[in-house]
C-alpha cells in the first residue's frame, strides 16, 4: 500500500480519521522510520495496554518500528499477551486459533504472491512462546520446512502470561508456575536451534535490552524472508507479573539475561547474507 | 490450461452450457467442478475417502487451472492455510474427511466469523464409533452449528453442481460464508456413474475480492487499522454486544443465503409425489436408496412420496413444515447413528409424532431399499389401517 | 430392485484388477446407451485380501448404491475366494438370485458338495473359466486375468453387452483416454501398468487375444 493509493479530494481529507492521517502525515507509511526516531512519529501501534512494565509489550513496538514497509505489512498473531497491543496497530492483524499461525500466514502469503505478484507483501507471525513452542510448534516448524517465505517472530516471555501464568515449553528448568507446581522438570524447548535445521535462512535471538540489535534483526529477517525463504526471531521479553520480579527491572532483567543464558546470536545462511550485501544491508555493523 | 478457458457467469456454467455426458466417478466428478471454477489455489491432505479427488486437483494444478496446490501437515493446518488464503483475497478449495473434519473442527467458525467464501468438499465417514472409514456421515452432526452453509449431494452429479453453484452462492456480496459440500463417502466417492458436464473450457468468472462485506488483508485499504477476525479477549460490554451483533450477521448472511440457494441449487428441496400419505424424507445417498423404496412400494401398490433435503444450513423448516403438512407417516431414512435430520425435521414440523426415525444405518452398511419398505410396513401397521397406503 | 436389472458381483484377491475390471465393464454398458452403476467395495484394499466389486445395469436409471447384496452374476477371480473363503459374504454366493449365473476361474471344480447343493438348490447356473491359464498362455501374465475372465462373461451372458464394446472399453482404458482410479494405491500402480503397455503396445493385441479365447471358451455352453 502507499498513502497515493488514496488521495482524497481536499473538501473530504479532513473526513479521514485523524489516526490515518497522522500515520501517513508522520509516521512510518510511505517515509521510512526506525527505531532511532522512536518518539518522534506516529507509530503503528497505540499505546500498550498490558500490565507494568511488560516485556512483549515492549517486543512489540520495538518490532512494529523496525519493519522495512509497513505500510505493506500483515501480522498474523495468536490469542495470548501479544494480542492485546497487535489488535490495535494500524496494520492487518488476523488472530485465530491458537497455534495455527504458521499456516494461516503460509496461505496468506502464497495467495497474496498470487494477486500481487509485482509487490512485496510481507506476512510477519508474532506470537508467544506458547504459541510456537507447544501449541504451534509442528506448524511453525512446517512452514519452515516447506520453505514458505514468512518472518516468525516469538515473544518469550517464558510463561502463558493471559491465561495466569502457566508453565511454557520455553519456561527454565525447575521455575515453579502454575501447572508446575513442583518446577518445570525439563528444560526451555531449543527452538532457536530448530530453526536453523527445519530451514529457515536467518534467525536471531536478542533481547529487549538491545533495541538496536532487535530492530536489525527484524528488518533483516522480514528482507530475507521476501527474497529467500523463512526466518525467525526469537526476542526475550520477561514477564514482570508471572516471573515475580519489580516491573522496573524488565530491562535489567533482560540485560541479565542477555549475559547469562539468552546470549545474542545472529545465524544466516550465505544465500541470506549474499542477499542482505545485494540490498546494501550488511554495511552497517550491529 | 486455464488460460484457454472462457470466463462465463455461474448461471450460464450451472444451467445453459450444454452438456455432455461423461462416466465418472465422484472424485472425478470434483476435479471437473473444480477444473471449471476458476480456483486460485487449493491445499491437500490425504484421507480416505478423499485423497483422490484432491490427487486430481493436483494433477490440476500441474496442468495449469489452479496457481497454487500443497499438502499441509495435517487438517487444521489446511484449513487455517486455507483461511489464510482466504483472507488474502482470492477463490479456494480444499476437501476432507470423518476424523479430518473433526482434527479441524477449531477452523470452521473461524471461517464464518471472519465471513469467508470457502468451499470445502466433505467426503462423510465413519469417525471412531468403533473406528471406520466406510461411509457414514455423522461428521455432518458436529458441523450443524458452525455457522457454515451446509449443502448434500446424492450423488456424483449432485457433486459437481453443488461444488460450483458453492461458490456462486457464497460469493454474493450479501452472503460470503463459508459453504460445506457433503457426499457420502464411498457411495459417491468412489462410484462410477453419468454425469452430465458443460464443456472444459468454460470456468467461472473470477472471484472479485472489492464485493466481499469485509476487505481482504492485503494492505490496500486504508484506512489500515483493521482486525477482521471477530472481538476477542475485550472484557467490557461494548465488546460483547459488538461480538453478539457480528454473530447475528453471520447468521443473518445464512438466512439471505437462501434466495441465492433457489436460484443457483433449484431450491433448498426437492418434492417428488408429495400428495401421498406417507412421505420419506432424506438427503445424501439416502435419497438415492429412497428412490428405489418408493418405486418398489409403488408396485406393491403402496403410494409413497420422497422429500430431498439439498441444503441442510440453511435448514428448510418452513418448506419441509409445507410439503409434510397432511402427511401422516413421515420416514427419516439416515446414514448414521445419531439421526442429526431426524432431530431437524422434528424440530421443523407441527405434530412430530408422525416422523419415524429410520432406518439409520452406519459402519458401512448398506441401507437397501427392503430395509426402508419394512420401515414404512410397520408404521402402516401400527397405524392399524388409517394410514392410507 | 427391478427386473430389467442385470447386477453382478465380482470377486477376487487384491491385485487381480478386479475393480478395474468392474470399470471396464461399465463404460463397457455405458457405451451401449444402458445405465450402469459401477463401485467397488470399500476397503483398504491389499495385495491378496479379499477384493469385490460391483456393477448394476439397467435401460432404467439406477439408484441403489453400495454392495450388491442379491446378485444376478457372481465371477470369481480366483478359487481361494470359494477354498479359503477370501469372500466378503459367506458363503460366497449368498444373495445369488435364482437362475443366477456363477462364473469361476479355476481348471477344476473347486466347489464343495455343501456349496454345490446350496447352489442347485437356488438353480444356478455354474460355469468354470481358465481365466488365469488363458492369461499366462496369451498375454505372458496372470495380470490379465481380470480380461479373460470379462471375455468370458461376454460369452457366458449374452443379454449384458456385446464382446466388441468390452474390448473398445479395455483399448481406451489402456490407450490411456480414460483414466480409472480405482483406488490411490491402484492409481499408482496403473500408472507404472500403462508405462508397461506403452512400452508393450503389442500387449494391447495380446489381451485382444487373450479375451476372444476367453470368450470363444465359455460361448455356447
Amino acid at each position: 500500500m502507499s498513502k497515493k493509493i488514496f488521495t482524497p479530494t481536499k473538501e473530504f481529507e479532513e473526513l479521514l480519521p485523524q489516526d490515518y492521517k497522522d500515520l501517513v502525515n508522520n509516521g512510518p507509511y510511505n517515509a521510512p522510520k526506525t527505531i532511532d526516531d522512536l518518539g518522534s512519529f506516529k507509530e503503528i501501534t497505540e499505546p500498550h495496554p498490558h500490565c507494568a512494565g511488560c516485556g512483549v509489550s515492549l517486543g512489540i513496538r520495538l518490532g512494529l518500528a523496525s519493519l522495512p514497509s509497513p505500510e505493506d505489512t500483515i501480522i498474523i498473531g495468536t490469542p495470548g499477551c501479544s494480542y492485546f497491543a497487535l489488535s490495535q496497530s494500524a496494520l492487518n492483524y488476523s488472530c485465530t486459533a491458537f497455534g495455527n499461525q504458521n499456516s494461516v500466514a503460509s496461505g496468506l502469503k502464497r495467495m497474496l504472491s498470487i494477486r500481487y505478484p509485482q509487490k512485496n507483501k510481507d506476512v510477519v507471525v508474532m506470537v508467544g512462546d506458547g504459541g510456537v513452542a507447544d501449541i504451534g510448534l509442528d506448524y511453525t516448524l512446517h512452514s519452515w520446512f516447506r520453505g514458505e517465505k514468512i518472518t516468525t517472530v516469538m515473544l518469550d516471555n517464558e510463561v502463558y502470561g493471559n491465561t495466569g501464568g502457566q508453565e511454557s515449553g520455553m519456561s527454565p528448568k525447575g521455575k515453579v508456575l502454575n501447572m508446575a507446581p513442583a518446577g518445570k522438570k525439563f528444560n526451555k524447548i531449543p527452538v532457536f536451534e530448530m530453526a536453523k535445521t527445519a530451514g529457515c535462512r536467518y534467525a536471531v535471538k536478542v533481547t529487549v535490552a538491545s533495541p538496536k540489535k532487535l530492530g536489525a534483526a527484524i528488518r533483516r529477517a522480514v528482507l530475507i524472508a521476501r527474497e529467500v525463504g523463512p526466518t525467525y526471531v526469537q526476542v526475550y521479553t520477561p514477564c514482570p507479573t508471572n516471573l515475580k520480579f519489580s516491573p522496573n527491572q524488565t530491562i535489567a532483567n533482560a540485560k541479565d539475561a542477555e549475559k547469562n543464558f539468552y546470549v545474542y546470536e545472529e545465524y544466516m545462511t550465505e544465500e541470506a547474507g549474499a542477499c542482505l550485501s545485494k540490498i546494501g544491508e550488511l554495511k552497517e555493523k550491529v | 490450461m486455464s488460460n484457454e478457458q472462457k470466463s462465463v457467469g455461474a448461471y450460464n456454467l450451472l444451467f445453459e452450457a450444454e452438456r455432455e455426458r461423461a462416466f465418472i466417478t465422484g472424485s472425478e466428478a470434483v476435479s471437473e467442478a473444480v477444473k471449471r471454477a476458476n480456483i486460485d489455489m487449493a491445499i491437500a491432505y490425504p484421507i480416505t475417502p478423499q485423497s483422490e479427488s484432491m490427487h486430481l486437483v493436483g494433477d490440476l494444478y500441474a496442468q495449469g487451472y489452479l496457481k497454487d496446490y500443497y499438502r499441509a501437515e495435517n487438517e487444521f493446518a489446511v484449513m487455517a492455510a486455507i483461511h489464510g488464503a482466504a483472507l488474502g483475497g482470492g477463490r479456494v478449495f480444499t476437501a476432507t474427511s470423518g476424523p479430518g473434519t473433526l482434527r479441524a473442527m477449531e477452523m470452521f467458525p473461524v471461517w464464518a466469523g471472519s465471513r469467508q467464501p470457502v468451499v470445502c468438499a466433505f467426503m462423510c465417514r465413519g469417525v471412531a464409533l468403533p473406528p471406520s472409514i466406510q461411509p457414514e456421515n455423522i461428521e455432518m452432526a458436529f458441523l450443524l452449528d458452525t455457522g457454515m452453509l451446509m449443502f448434500h449431494a446424492e450423488n456424483a452429479q449432485d457433486y459437481f453442481d453443488m461444488i460450483l453453484a458453492a461458490y456462486a452462492i457464497t460469493e454474493q456480496p450479501e452472503v460470503h460464508l463459508p459453504v460445506g459440500v457433503f457426499a457420502d463417502g464411498f457411495f459417491v466417492t468412489h462410484t462410477r456413474e453419468v454425469v452430465m458436464l458443460p464443456p472444459d473450457n468454460l470456468k467461472l468468472d473470477s472471484y472479485n475480492s472489492d464485493y466481499s462485506p469485509v476487505p481482504p488483508f492485503d494492505m490496500e485499504n486504508p484506512p489500515a487499522r483493521v482486525t477482521r477476525d471477530p472481538l476477542l479477549n475485550k472484557s467490557n460490554f461494548v465488546s460483547y454486544a459488538a461480538s453478539a451483533s457480528w454473530h447475528q450477521e453471520v447468521l443473518a448472511a445464512a438466512e439471505r443465503s437462501r434466495k441465492y440457494i433457489d436460484r443457483f441449487l433449484g431450491g433448498s428441496i426437492e418434492i417428488e409425489n408429495g400428495d401421498a400419505d406417507i412421505l420419506i424424507i432424506a438427503s445424501g445417498t439416502a435419497v438415492s436408496q429412497s428412490r428405489e423404496a418408493v418405486k418398489a412400494m409403488k408396485l406393491e401398490g403402496i403410494d409413497a412420496g420422497l422429500i430431498k433435503v439439498k441444503s441442510v444450513r440453511p435448514f428448510p423448516e418452513k418448506e419441509i413444515a409445507a410439503a409434510t403438512a397432511n402427511a401422516s407417516i413421515i420416514l427419516v431414512p439416515e446414514f448414521n447413528a445419531g439421526g442429526w435430520l431426524c432431530r431437524e425435521v422434528k424440530a421443523a414440523i407441527d405434530n412430530n409424532s408422525r416422523v419415524v426415525a429410520g432406518p439409520r444405518v452406519f459402519g458401512g452398511m448398506p441401507m437397501p431399499g427392503e430395509i426402508i419398505v419394512d420401515e414404512v410396513k410397520k408404521a402402516l401397521a401400527k397405524s392399524g389401517g388409517a394410514v392410507k397406503r | 430392485m427391478s427386473d430389467k436389472n442385470i447386477d453382478i458381483r465380482m470377486a477376487g484377491l487384491g491385485g487381480q484388477g478386479v475393480v478395474t475390471a468392474a470399470h471396464i465393464l461399465g463404460t463397457a454398458v455405458v457405451s451401449s446407451g444402458k445405465y450402469a452403476v459401477v463401485n467397488p467395495f470399500f476397503g483398504a484394499e491389499k495385495r491378496l485380501a479379499p477384493t469385490e466389486s460391483y456393477v448394476r445395469t439397467s435401460n432404467d436409471p439406477i439408484y441403489d448404491r453400495g454392495e450388491i447384496l442379491y446378485p444376478d452374476i457372481i465371477m470369481v477371480f480366483a478359487p481361494e475366494v470359494i477354498t479359503l473363503g477370501k469372500s466378503h459374504t459367506m458363503p460366497f454366493y449368498s444373495g445369488l438370485k435364482k437362475g443366477g449365473t456363477v462364473l469361476i476361474n479355476s481348471q477344476e471344480a473347486v466347489l464343495s458338495e455343501k456349496d454345490r447343493a446350496g447352489l442347485d438348490q437356488i438353480g444356478a447356473n455354474v460355469s468354470y473359466v481358465p481365466a488365469s491359464k488363458l492369461a499366462v498362455e496369451f498375454t505372458g501374465t496372470a495380470l490379465a486375468t481380470n480380461m479373460t475372465m470379462l471375455g468370458a462373461l461376454c460369452g457366458a451372458v449374452t443379454d449384458l453387452v456385446s464382446l466388441e464394446l468390452v474390448l473398445t472399453a479395455v483399448e481406451e482404458r489402456f490407450s490411456g483416454k480414460t483414466k480409472v482410479v480405482a483406488s490411490g494405491t491402484s492409481a499408482a500402480l496403473d500408472e507404472a501398468l500403462k508405462n508397461n503397455f506403452e512400452k508393450n503396445a503389442g500387449l494391447i493385441e495380446k489381451n485382444r487375444t487373450a479375451i476372444n479365447k476367453a470368450f470363444e471358451f465359455t460361448k455356447g455352453r
